[in-house]
């Protein structure tokens, strides 16, 4: 939704015919979820009272789900980047063990100064989350190559390749397929004693606050929300698409990478194989709930914080798989996405275009 | 030299053709949604419940035609979603296929755990894989070492390939296949025909998701019997990357299909050679994207010289007005 239907859609009607739908799409999804958790045998009341125990059952349940929430914020906010551009990043999750795999080997390889360690592994994170969508953008607005598809592609390449550097190059000697540990001083300050929440979520809050800001008061989020919602009055009006389009993705892997850095500088200390799975797909699927607005992917990150969080103690409090709760994820978009999300614009032979 | 010989077989060939007939028909599953004007990026998971309900159909009818029957509904039922998501509730395709395979992602491993009470993958536990065929004659026609190129395989080995001379066939001889090209090329003639665009591109979809069925099928009762997490590994998307540059005709759809059966057969290879498996395993993945990004920076001169010819048009038929307003000025 641009922010001029946003805001309109604030003060009509629309926002209540919004809520409401979304509201009936969750509750399809939780219906149809309930009735898969009845088919592998458990109960679903016992499942969501688990989820919400494990979610929420004391402070140190709280600190988790919040643990759990901050890569997927900042995914999120990576993935309403590029969605505002019109563009579909599906390779945060790529840029993701990039980022982390980058800020390891900054704080494992080299000695500096405590904040300057911090800054120099983030910086590099970002850079190389940059880097690898680089290319897939350069062919994206130069040639028009799917950007989708390209990205997913690049996501198992960045996967197996982190595990070919942690494992061939710098594996620590005889441990598991980890790197050494980071220095201390390139380790995030943490929040509370009892638990690893770092300021990883704080940065998270801000970031979706700065974007929220830059597409709300700035011409040149305007200039990208039209980019993608209207790429032709876009261009009519002076905006070189491609440019923009290009620095949406860039700026977007970035933000992606920049996840991976506080994932291992704050929670891990080292980069490990597979440390972060899925949190890149995560961080999109909050976005898309939310509509492509960085505000609202803050709640819809912390429900999915909630839900993974939660699973944990699923996992020993019932016979049920943690997987369960990324059925629940899917078919909340499904249902989501049947009615409101995106609408098509276009007649019945269906010209394609997604609009936020 | 030996190593070259050694890398370069028939073994290796044989070798491509199995890695190849997946990524086959799951890419010719996508050449109809394709040919619909569909972009299916929901293949990956379509092909990854029809690998899982494969297993669980063989385990409980005991036959490998059982479970490939019951592997084939479940990607039919997951076709018809994503069709009367994207075609009747018109979302967004990308969206709704990304949640189908994360869909299926989540339901194998849940069902996994609740049937087998195992992480991870089955094996054994009275899997029957599919039967080999071999072609009587082969043997003693070809000899042992060329027999192999063309016996011995899967019945749907020979299912993947034979369909390609017969797509080519249903969309250039057949009412169906004729329509399906029609609403996908130009809806609005299809809707000026009378053509329900919603039930070709039903069709189409329902065809896809039968095609991914079967290719989820061979993946989990080929040439190995078993299913693990998440045992499509990208397979989809690579067949998605195919039908982009292909633009779903059987023809080229095949050939891209047998560079990157090629390409993971040789990966294989390249592993027994002492090559990290890491990087030997991005071998196809690497060979997708770079095609992608190759046969589109290809396409890229077309558009040049279209843009070219229309400039020269547009400057053509200005220089000739100006002519024409140029010619009554000296005269006067």
């Amino acid at each position: 939704m641009t922010n001029r239907l946003l805001f309109r859609g604030l003060f009509s009607k629309g926002l209540a015919r919004t809520l409401m739908g979304q509201a009936l799409a969750f509750a399809i999804a939780l219906a149809l979820g309930a009735i898969i958790i009845l088919l592998i045998d458990e109960s679903p009341v016992a499942v969501f009272l688990t989820l919400m125990r494990g979610a929420f059952g004391d402070t140190e349940k709280i600190a988790g789900t919040l643990l759990q929430t901050t890569p997927i914020l900042i995914c999120g906010i990576a993935a309403c980047i590029a969605l505002r551009g019109g563009m579909f990043n599906v390779g945060i999750e790529g840029q993701l063990f990039l980022g982390g795999f980058a800020a390891a080997w900054v704080g494992f390889a080299f000695s500096l100064p405590p904040v300057l360690h911090v800054l120099a592994a983030m910086t590099l994170a970002v850079v190389a989350g940059a880097l690898w969508v680089a290319i897939p953008a350069f062919f994206r607005v130069r040639f028009g190559t799917d950007e989708v598809v390209s990205t997913i592609l690049a996501n198992y390449i960045a996967t197996l390749l982190t595990s070919y550097l942690t494992i061939f190059l710098f594996k620590r000697p005889g441990g598991w397929s980890e790197t050494p540990p980071i220095l201390p001083s390139a380790y995030l300050p943490e929040l509370f004693s009892f638990s690893r929440l770092n300021i990883g979520l704080l940065i998270g809050l801000a970031l979706a606050v700065g974007v929220a800001a830059f597409f709300r008061w700035t011409s040149a989020g305007y200039a990208v929300t039209m980019v993608g919602s209207a790429p032709k009055f876009a261009e009519y009006g002076g905006v070189n698409v491609r440019r923009v389009g290009f620095g949406v993705l860039l700026v977007s892997g970035a933000v992606g990478g920049l996840a991976g850095g506080v994932e291992t500088l704050g929670v891990h200390h080292r980069f490990m194989e597979g440390f972060a799975p899925g949190f890149g797909f995560d961080g999109l699927i909050a976005a898309l709930l939310a509509n492509g607005s960085p505000i609202g992917t803050i709640f819809t990150a912390l429900f999915f914080g909630a839900l993974r969080a939660g699973s944990l103690l699923l996992e020993v409090d019932t016979t049920a798989s943690r997987e369960i709760i990324t059925v629940i994820q899917a078919l909340i978009i499904l249902a989501v996405s049947a009615d409101l999300m995106m609408r098509r614009r276009g007649d019945r032979t269906g010209e394609r275009r997604w609009k936020f | 030299m030996e190593i070259l010989s050694n890398l370069f077989n028939v073994a290796l060939l044989v070798a491509t053709i199995r890695t190849t007939t997946p990524i086959l028909l799951v890419a010719l599953g996508g050449s109809f949604t394709t040919k619909a004007g569909i972009f299916n990026i929901g293949l990956e998971g379509q092909m990854l419940i029809a690998a899982f309900f494969a297993v669980v159909g063989s385990i409980y009818t005991g036959s490998s035609l059982g479970g490939m029957v019951i592997g084939v509904f479940a990607a039919l039922v997951f076709a018809l979603i994503y069709a009367v998501l994207v075609v009747s509730f018109r979302a967004n395709e990308v969206v709704v296929g990304l949640a189908l395979n994360i869909l299926a992602g989540g339901i194998t491993v849940s069902l996994l755990k609740a049937i087998f009470g195992t992480r991870g993958s089955v094996v054994g536990r009275g899997i029957v894989g599919l039967p080999k065929v071999q072609i009587p004659g082969a043997r003693d026609l070809l000899g042992p070492s060329t027999a192999q190129l063309i016996s011995g395989y899967t019945p749907l080995v020979y299912v993947a390939f034979l369909a390609v001379p017969l797509l080519i066939i249903f969309y250039n001889r057949t009412r169906l296949g004729l329509y399906i090209r029609v609403v996908g090329e130009k809806p609005e003639a299809a809707e000026a025909l009378g053509i329900s665009i919603v039930w070709i591109r039903y069709a189409a979809s329902l065809l896809c998701g039968l095609f991914a069925g079967l290719a989820g099928a061979h993946m989990s009762l080929g040439y190995i019997t078993m299913f693990t997490e998440n045992m499509s590994s990208g397979r989809g998307f690579m067949a998605v990357a195919i039908l982009i540059f292909s633009g779903g005709d059987p023809l080229k759809v095949l050939a891209g299909c047998l560079l990157f059966g090629f390409a993971d057969a040789f990966s294989l290879r390249l592993q027994t050679f002492g090559f990290p498996s890491y990087l030997v395993l991005a071998v196809p993945y690497a060979v997708a994207l770079v095609a992608l990004f190759a046969l589109s920076w290809r396409a890229r001169p077309k558009r040049i010289r279209e843009t070219v010819e229309t400039i020269r048009r547009a400057l053509s038929v200005h220089r000739s007005g100006e002519a024409d307003r140029d010619a009554p000025l000296p005269r006067s």
